[in-house]
């Protein structure tokens, strides 16, 4: 039965593709005509925090926008589950949903397979100047912009107040550093591990390890993606590191299998000192239903290595709003973006929801800043974006993934991974992979 | 089981010739409609997947471009070398798995059998694992192999057989052996049930004719039991097959395929293929040469048994 569910889901797909080849995407030019009538969009988007941002939003920009309602659609909290729901309908010429939510990481995917509208060609130039300096560089694939940054979200590192304090340690600035007050914490009794992170095999060991690897020096492509680097010196020094964190028992032995809600688990159960997670982890660990250390957590820019550029690299993650390009309300796709992305959404994301905006002159607002301390962090890490240039880039980020993680758990050398990763980096991306 | 009946019953009329040829045609008005949505959700699919595994594929705005590639994507998938290891995971993943849940299943399906009181009781709670959605299923097992919270790990580091925490999903050889241990657990109770039916079947005289001329329970066992009970033991085997070869959903929900590639299936790495990196020709080509070897498999497995499962009752 579970080999017939595959093929369902693969004719599923196919289904959509024979009604597919007779669509064109015509109904952009009727967009204009219609817009006297109240119109309704779908918006697809997954829950985000759980507390409610979708709603709010969508009440706020139907009282400023009476002739538009934006109906929600609710996707997966999985990102790639989302992704391939979204590919599946839109390459099927679906209409529905007109605008979407997307991780900042597809626009090359998207872009290179028609699955999304290039916004560059229908928003002004004076539009892209309202965002935070690179997002719109990760947003855009061979010269055109795919999707309007919508919030952003970085790597942080998050610490234990109270042991600190209570050990006389400063927040660490270098990897050693955090090893060392670890094993101090830990021998002292203070605290059962040092440091969890997000090493299972996923996408978020290939975040972890974009900030490590470049903290070392290392890169997984040159500049023009036409070399894969990462079977480097550098990038042994950072896997041998991680490697070590397991060994020494910084880290758990059970870090291989670790997502962000495990390591979170970890942290909010008082069994780490220190923390890597996204920007979320602020509110979560200071939410008393999830954590018994309300109160007691800092949140610093992550470490790096001895002699290098303070602070360490966060690896930029996020969302974009993206158009369907087979949808029929493009004026209206638009008018929701400018809005979403404009100073009233963005207010109400970073105050109310504790996201980080988009928006650079919401991001420097000290009103702003006020009520979201994680904001005056960002303006102090240093942000390496994962090398999503490549509209192979999920095969790219398997190929690192699985290998680091075989080197993590131990089966495999950290030589031995970088090899292997370096091999599959370049079957994927001269197309000679899967 | 309908149609065969009928058909006896028309050869045994002999002569009566508009009679059958008045069977034949009611029979093909009634299963005409089933035909066509069969046909419509799975036929037309399967061909069309077969047609997608030929081509190369582009996405563009106005759909789908298909243009031929002859077998270019099989040589491509074939020579791939995680197609060869997800192709022997599932091997061994399918001998591993039904072997242990036909010994396990015909155990427990003996026991129901000779019960006398709580049988009800005792089927309903075999059921539960069986019942319960295999994603759920799967996300209580990910607790239990937790490295850090897991139940399992409590237990084997309570009764000392462990110093520190085992991480049960953390190395290959583990979260392969961890994933058939949950997926055992799952599906024993539906192997238990099928043969525990074909052993009600099985007549009570032939086992008091068998005591009679004095063969012992062991004898009994083998000489009666297993070769009455083969018809059940095919579908039982059959049906555990093609489900263990296309399994998803457990690795897919316990391990996400890995730790590294160690516990990707063919359904898995299909599904990687087609949806999270849409190279649907290879995707195709996946799907594809696992229902060719789904089928091969399930045509070896009747010819072998040479059963012909629907005149079973009569030979009984």
């Amino acid at each position: 039965m579970r080999i017939r569910n595959a093929m369902v889901l693969v004719s599923g797909s196919l289904l959509l593709t024979a009604t597919a080849s007779g669509f064109s995407p015509g109904g952009l030019v009727r967009s204009a005509a219609v817009q006297k009538k109240v119109v309704t969009i779908v918006w697809y988007a997954s829950p985000i925090t759980d507390t409610g941002v979708r709603k709010t939003m969508i009440q706020a920009f139907e009282k400023a926008h009476p002739k538009i309602r934006i109906k929600l659609n609710t996707a997966p909290t999985n990102t790639d589950t989302m992704r391939s729901t979204l590919t599946t309908a839109i390459s099927g010429g679906a209409t529905s949903p007109d605008v979407f939510m997307g991780d900042v990481i597809w626009p090359a995917q998207f872009g290179h397979n028609d699955l999304a509208l290039p916004l560059s060609k229908y928003l002004p130039k004076s539009f892209w100047t309202r965002f935070a300096p690179g997002l719109v560089k990760g947003a855009s694939y061979r010269g055109a912009v795919y999707g309007a940054p919508f919030f952003m979200d970085a790597g942080f590192l998050y610490y234990r107040k109270d042991l600190l304090a209570k050990a006389h340690l400063p927040v660490p600035r270098t990897w050693p550093q955090l090893v060392k007050e670890s094993k101090l914490l830990q021998k002292r009794k203070l605290v059962k591990f040092g440091y969890v992170w997000q090493g299972a095999d996923y996408e978020g060991l290939t975040c972890d390890w974009m900030e490590v690897m470049s903290d070392a020096g290392g890169s997984v492509f040159n500049k023009n993606y036409s070399k894969v680097t990462i079977n480097s010196p550098q990038s042994l020094r950072a896997l041998k590191f991680l490697r070590s964190l397991i060994t020494s028992h910084v880290s758990p032995a059970a870090e291989t299998t670790f997502q962000e809600p495990q390591a979170m688990n970890v942290f909010d159960a008082g069994n780490a000192a220190f923390l890597r997670n996204w920007d979320y982890a602020w509110s979560n660990s200071n939410d008393p239903k999830d954590s018994k250390v309300v109160g007691k957590v800092g949140v610093a820019p992550l470490p790096t290595f001895p002699g290098q550029k303070q602070p360490g690299y966060s690896t930029i993650g996020g969302w974009d709003v993206y158009v369907n390009p087979h949808s029929k309300y493009l004026a209206q796709d638009l008018t929701f973006i400018k809005w979403i992305t404009g100073g009233q959404a963005q207010t109400i994301l970073a105050t109310k929801f504790s996201e980080i905006p988009t928006n650079y002159s919401v991001q420097k607002n000290p009103a702003v800043q006020r009520l979201n301390p994680v904001l005056k962090t960002v303006h102090n890490v240093h942000l390496i974006s994962r090398p999503s240039g490549s509209p192979v880039y999920p095969s790219v980020s398997q190929a690192m993934y699985s290998n680091l993680n075989s080197a993590l758990a131990g089966t495999v050398s950290p030589a031995q991974a970088l090899k292997a990763a370096e091999r599959q980096i370049h079957a994927a991306v001269s197309k000679k992979g899967l | 089981m309908r149609a065969l009946n009928l058909r006896t019953k028309t050869v045994s009329l002999g002569g009566h010739r508009p009679l059958k040829v008045q069977l034949a045609r009611q029979g093909w008005v009634f299963s005409a409609p089933a035909f066509f949505i069969i046909a419509g959700i799975t036929i037309f699919p399967i061909l069309f997947s077969v047609f997608m595994s030929l081509s190369h594929i582009s996405l563009t705005y106005s759909g789908f471009k298909f243009q031929w590639a002859g077998m270019s994507n099989y040589s491509l998938v074939w020579s791939n070398s995680l197609f060869q290891y997800a192709l022997g995971f599932t091997i061994i993943y399918t001998l591993v798995t039904v072997t242990v849940e036909l010994i396990l299943g015909m155990g427990v399906a003996l026991v129901l059998h000779k019960l006398t009181s709580g049988r009800g009781f005792l089927l309903a709670v075999l059921l539960l694992p069986w019942a319960l959605i295999t994603a759920i299923s799967a996300e209580m097992w990910s607790f239990i192999y937790n490295g850090v919270y897991g139940v399992l790990n409590a237990i084997v580091m309570g009764l000392g057989l462990a110093g520190h925490p085992v991480i049960w999903l953390g190395t290959p050889m583990l979260a392969i052996a961890s994933t058939m241990v949950a997926d055992i657990w799952k599906t024993t109770p539906f192997v238990a049930i099928i043969l525990f039916a074909g052993l009600q079947m099985i007549s009570s005289e032939v086992f008091e004719a068998a005591s009679i001329d004095g063969a012992g329970a062991w004898q009994a066992f083998w000489r009666i039991t297993l070769p009455l009970l083969k018809p059940t033991l095919l579908v039982a085997l059959l049906f555990r097959t093609l489900q263990a070869f296309g399994v998803f959903d457990l690795p897919f929900v316990l391990t996400g395929g890995g730790p590294g590639h160690a516990t990707e299936s063919l359904a898995i790495l299909s599904y990687q293929v087609l949806f999270e990196d849409l190279s649907f020709g290879p995707g195709a080509a996946i799907a594809t040469s696992t229902t060719l070897i789904v089928m091969a498999v399930a045509f070896v497995f009747l010819r072998v048994f040479r059963v012909q499962v629907g005149d079973s009752e009569s030979s009984t």
